[in-house]
């Protein structure tokens, strides 16, 4: 706990000499992950800390809509398959072995129009947002966003039944990004840009504005704000976020999607790293994807036996997990973060109070 | 050639038979809304349950079709009593209410709904199981133009009928039905009065599980059983519920009616293939414009 | 089962050629990688496994124990990937076995293409898995694109030319009703009647019965994974569509539940696949046997003599292949063991072999589709073989 409380005040301190000092010293350190795991454990957690990353992504992202804004969607997977098959349509070459429908177009152009894409069509998922909210508004996202996956799985032009394969991987000149360890430091500097500038949402006016919508609609219209167009900006800035991540998963090798990697059940697993992480903290959600995806990963070979039958009990410990979440932790670990960090303010303002440091009586 | 009508009124049939069932889903899901201001994420695998449920006593301990249906219903309703009890009711605020502010319920249903699929995997597995049903009492109808509609679906549409004939009168003309009323106007007023709002909060929940039983016992025989087939049907009844109006039980039966002839009819008119999109539009379309439905009452914003 | 082992154990023997690796003294690691909650799917798994202990129990490879490990990739690509690289590059394993799905097995083809490891495929029916030129896939099962040749030549000769499709949307089915119609249209200049393209897990066929009906068409054609087939098969006669009409199955027919769900609807229906319960072979009875008292399938399907000839396969590559303790040498060695693979007559329906080059005609080891057709409907389902038809190995691939 000290240890805690010591570490953030050191980042503090580093944050006072420049805003930006902590996050590149972050993203310093975490540069050279893949060689730290390969050498610790094997190169397959370079691939585990890939996944990982575009979950953060997606996970930030939703919570921009639903943690700062409170609107209640359940379809922001469909956004994360919009940008996946949008970004690989463009990439693909036409009438290719890939995929029925392609352009051709290069992928450092591809991956920026398919997250635009992916903005436009938040904009959609949100105009329900208008007139909904809690369950009617679950239930309209819910709905749009099994349609998606739906309309991709009978699409032939959109890979249908047997999915877009052979996407391209990114490339810069004659390097390729198709190793876990270069596919690592795109999707590591997206993970981190995107949890910054989450930050930056949530510290400005914009965020406070959210902030409003989701404490008291009624009142924070009454202020002046507008409702309606800051509840479609919110969904719009989590659709870009999940249009990156679906955008980088579509080329991570070996560059295959399929309509079923877009589930409910992914939507799921999605929302618990988002309640488990605290619905609208950011490092919450950071945190909530990283538990997640690694109890996920470890667990999901846990094989009992029942009557001779091997029986795999992970989906129903995730689905317990969520209902006992809810009922005995709604706050999620954002919810310790903030435990943490409103007594170090309370410290701090008693040792300015008392003049002095409590700390070593 | 003209236009076949022919094939309209028999798509406009099989849309009707398999209308009435969403109906009954979207019963108990409007129910629960109106008495507990919820939305049941998890109704799915009550009416699945209650296949399975059926199938056993059916099969396995060998009593007659009607008797399943029945002994579904009653297992069916407690089990929903039990989950209820045990895991939704500490999402109450203290003090007699049933409102849960934000979207814990809804995440709670899914994750129960996740709960549940798996502990019917444990129970049964992943096949999917016929369910034969001695139907030979129950005529098969056949209609003019060569339609002909099999003896499972004549009987779901008379126990439909049968059904919430039974829900309106409880509801309308007995004591506990008016306590179930009171209940799902205002719960405060209720508990004021000396009416056992926990209680029939329990029973609101157990009717509503009881239908999705019934429910999945009538498509058993058309469809067999499967442990997935609870999501598809879940999507399916909430369009019928919106459709109709949340909290409105006539709207519930008119709305699936028209979800199943609209889903039917974009099916055989439009394409097939996108089949169950047709539904998720019906929802969305309606949500947007009309989000009180065609008979409910004005858009509740409770989670 | 011992009498089973012992007539296999021949065959292995026969192909044995230089045998022993001098010293080798490692376990070898092979990855499995299927779809575990599906109907048999645990039973697929579960046998691999309980037929790799019995090899250890027999000795294993020379000496050294083969360490399986088995996952469960639901039938979803990503999980499929993400297994592959588990297995690859954790596990380190020298061969993987995967997967069931079409889907799943696509894009784990480039991921073992890429790290270098020998692949074999128990289930997959999709012609694209080895189109895509690697080095290292090879396949056991039929590839979908024997199979509508097989079944259109009976259709046309036997059944008539004017035939209605259903084809749902899962990878394999898309593929057997394609396959069917673009034989159709070659054979015999045929044009399909009616064609619906349903959902994966269709359940109300009724407005396609309805419009066959009218049309009075020679055969239908249900092309979908199991239970989605027999309900269409159920649907059609509840429509009132008489049993004159023939009713044709994709590979999927062959799957247990399609006569357990649709009972007496299933009567007359065929399907083209790559082993059939009702084969009148000793080994088959055998094997039958095994399945029935092992695992309590009434009557084993394709999927199961495939993942049962897998496993011989495999024991037989691991016995020849000469192993050195270096990883990547020792997946090439596995690789070139199995492409050395000629002839091997096991429970399938016809000898499989395999040839160095990336090609298809190298990769689709089977040949040889069997035209089933049920004549008992129900839980003791049964079935009889019409036709055995081995196809030439270009075919298909225009």
């Amino acid at each position: 706990m000290v240890f805690l409380s010591w570490m953030a005040d050191f980042i503090d301190s580093l944050a006072k000499r420049h805003r930006l000092l902590p996050w590149l010293i972050a993203y310093v350190l975490l540069l050279p992950m893949p060689f730290v795991l390969s050498a610790l454990f094997s190169e397959y957690l370079i691939d585990l800390a890939n996944r990982i990353c575009l979950f953060i992504l997606l996970a930030v992202g939703l919570n921009i809509v639903k943690g700062f804004c409170g609107q209640v969607t359940v379809g922001h997977i469909g956004l994360y398959a919009i940008g996946a098959v949008t970004s690989a349509v463009l990439a693909l070459e036409p009438g290719g072995f890939g995929g029925a429908l392609g352009f051709g177009w290069p992928i450092w152009l591809a991956i920026p129009t398919a997250v635009l894409v992916t903005g436009f069509a938040g904009l959609i998922v949100g105009l329900p947002s208008v007139r909904l909210e809690g369950a009617y508004l679950a239930l309209a996202t819910l709905g749009l966003g099994e349609s998606v996956r739906i309309f991709i799985a009978v699409t032939p032009a959109l890979g249908s039944s047997t999915g877009l394969m052979m996407i391209p991987a990114p490339s810069i000149g004659s390097f390729v990004f198709d190793s876990f360890t270069s596919y690592y430091y795109l999707v590591m500097t997206a993970a981190v840009v995107g949890i910054y500038f989450s930050f930056s949402i949530l510290r400005s006016a914009t965020g406070r504005a959210f902030q409003a919508i989701r404490e008291d609609t009624i009142a924070a219209s009454v202020n002046g704000i507008n409702v309606v167009k800051y509840k479609l900006l919110a969904f719009v800035l989590s659709a870009l976020y999940a249009g990156l991540a679906g955008a980088l998963f579509a080329h991570m090798p070996p560059g295959y999607l399929h309509h079923n990697n877009f589930t409910v059940i992914e939507m799921v697993t999605l929302l618990l790293m988002v309640v488990l992480g605290g619905i609208g903290n950011v490092w919450g959600g950071v945190i909530g994807a990283i538990v997640v995806a690694i109890a996920y990963d470890q667990t999901k070979d846990l094989v009992f036996y029942f009557m001779e039958r091997p029986i795999v009990i992970q989906p129903l410990v995730f689905g317990l997990s969520m209902v006992f979440l809810v009922m005995f932790m709604p706050r999620g670990i954002g919810g310790w973060i903030e435990d943490f960090q409103r007594n170090r303010r309370f410290i701090r303002r008693s040792e300015e109070r008392l003049g002095g440091s409590t700390r070593n009586s | 050639m003209g236009f076949d009508y022919n094939s309209l009124l028999a798509f406009i049939i099989f849309g009707v038979t398999i209308g009435v069932v969403y109906g009954i889903v979207a019963l108990g899901i409007s129910l629960i809304y109106s008495g507990l201001d919820i939305v049941h994420f998890a109704h799915g695998e009550m009416y699945m349950f209650g296949a399975f449920f059926g199938l056993v006593l059916a099969h396995n301990v060998g009593v007659p079709y009607p008797i399943a249906l029945i002994g579904a219903m009653v297992l069916t309703a407690v089990l929903g009593m039990a989950v209820e009890r045990v895991f939704y009711r500490r999402l109450t605020r203290a003090g007699g209410g049933y409102t849960v502010a934000g979207m814990g319920m809804i995440i709670c249903g899914f994750g129960m709904s996740v709960a549940l699929v798996n502990v019917a995997y444990f129970i049964w597995g992943a096949e999917a199981e016929p369910f034969r049903a001695n139907l030979d009492y129950i005529p098969r109808l056949s209609f003019p133009g060569d339609i002909e509609v099999p003896e499972s679906y004549v009987l779901t549409a008379i126990i439909s009928v049968t059904l919430m004939a039974a829900l309106h009168y409880f509801l309308r003309h007995t004591k506990t039905g008016l306590a179930v009323r009171a209940v799902a106007h205002n719960k405060d007023i209720a508990y004021l009065m000396g009416i056992n709002v926990p209680l029939m909060i329990s029973l609101i929940f157990g009717l509503a599980c009881g239908l999705a039983a019934a429910a999945g016992v009538l498509i058993g025989p058309m469809q067999s059983v499967q442990v997935e087939m609870g999501y598809l049907m879940l999507m399916k009844a909430f369009a019928a519920a919106v459709v109709g109006g949340f909290g409105s039980l006539p709207g519930a039966i008119i709305g699936g009616i028209m979800v199943g002839v609209f889903e039917n009819l974009g099916a055989a008119y439009i394409s097939p293939s996108h089949k169950d999109i047709y539904a998720f539009l019906l929802l969305i379309l309606v949500l947007m414009f009309k989000p009180s439905g065609l008979l409910g009452v004005e858009a509740k914003v409770k989670a | 089962m011992r009498l089973l082992n012992k007539v296999l154990a021949g065959v292995v023997t026969a192909g044995v050629g230089l045998g022993a690796a001098a010293a080798y003294a490692e376990d070898i690691r092979v990855g499995i990688t299927m779809r575990m909650v599906s109907e048999n799917g645990q039973a697929y798994g579960q046998m691999v496994m309980d037929e790799i202990d019995a090899i250890n129990k027999a000795g294993g490879i020379h000496g050294n124990m083969i360490k399986a490990t088995l996952m469960n990739d639901e039938c979803k690509s990503d999980k499929g990937v993400a297994n592959a690289n588990k297995l690859i590059f954790q596990e380190k394993v020298h061969l993987l076995i995967g997967s069931t799905c079409s889907s799943v097995s696509l894009p784990i083809v480039d991921v073992t293409a890429k790290a270098g490891v020998p692949q074999m495929i128990p289930h997959s029916t999709n012609g694209k898995i080895t189109q895509k030129g690697s080095e290292w896939v090879f396949r056991i099962p039929v590839s979908g694109r024997y199979y509508g040749g097989v079944a259109a030549k009976y259709v046309g000769e036997n059944i008539g030319k004017k035939i209605a499709y259903i084809c749902a949307a899962d990878a394999a089915s898309v593929n057997d009703c394609a396959s069917m119609q673009a034989q159709m249209r070659k054979q015999f200049g045929a044009e399909p009647a009616y064609v619906a393209d349903v959902q994966e897990k269709e359940v109300d066929f009724r407005s396609h019965m309805q419009k066959i009906k009218s049309m009075g068409v020679d055969g239908i054609m249900v092309a979908a994974l199991a239970e989605t087939m027999a309900r269409a098969l159920v649907q059609s006669y509840e429509a009132g569509i008489g049993e004159d009409v023939r009713r044709i199955g994709s590979s999927s027919a062959s799957n247990a539940p399609v006569p357990k769900i649709a009972g007496d609807a299933v009567k007359g229906v065929f399907f083209t696949a790559a082993y059939s319960a009702a084969d009148s072979r000793p080994i088959a009875k055998l094997f039958n046997e095994m399945t029935r008292s092992r695992y309590g399938i009434h009557a084993p399907d394709h999927d199961f003599s495939q993942a049962y000839d897998l496993v011989r396969i495999m024991e037989m590559a691991l016995k020849n292949a000469k192993l050195t303790g270096s990883l990547a040498e020792d997946r090439t060695a596995i690789r070139d063991a199995i492409a050395n693979v000629q002839g091997y007559q096991g429970l399938a329906s016809g000898p499989i072999s395999f040839c160095a080059a990336p090609t298809p005609q190298c990769r689709d080891g089977n040949r040889t589709a069997v035209l089933i057709g049920y004549t008992k409907g129900g839980e003791n389902f049964e079935t009889e073989v019409l036709a055995r038809v081995t196809m030439d190995e270009n075919f298909g691939l225009e």
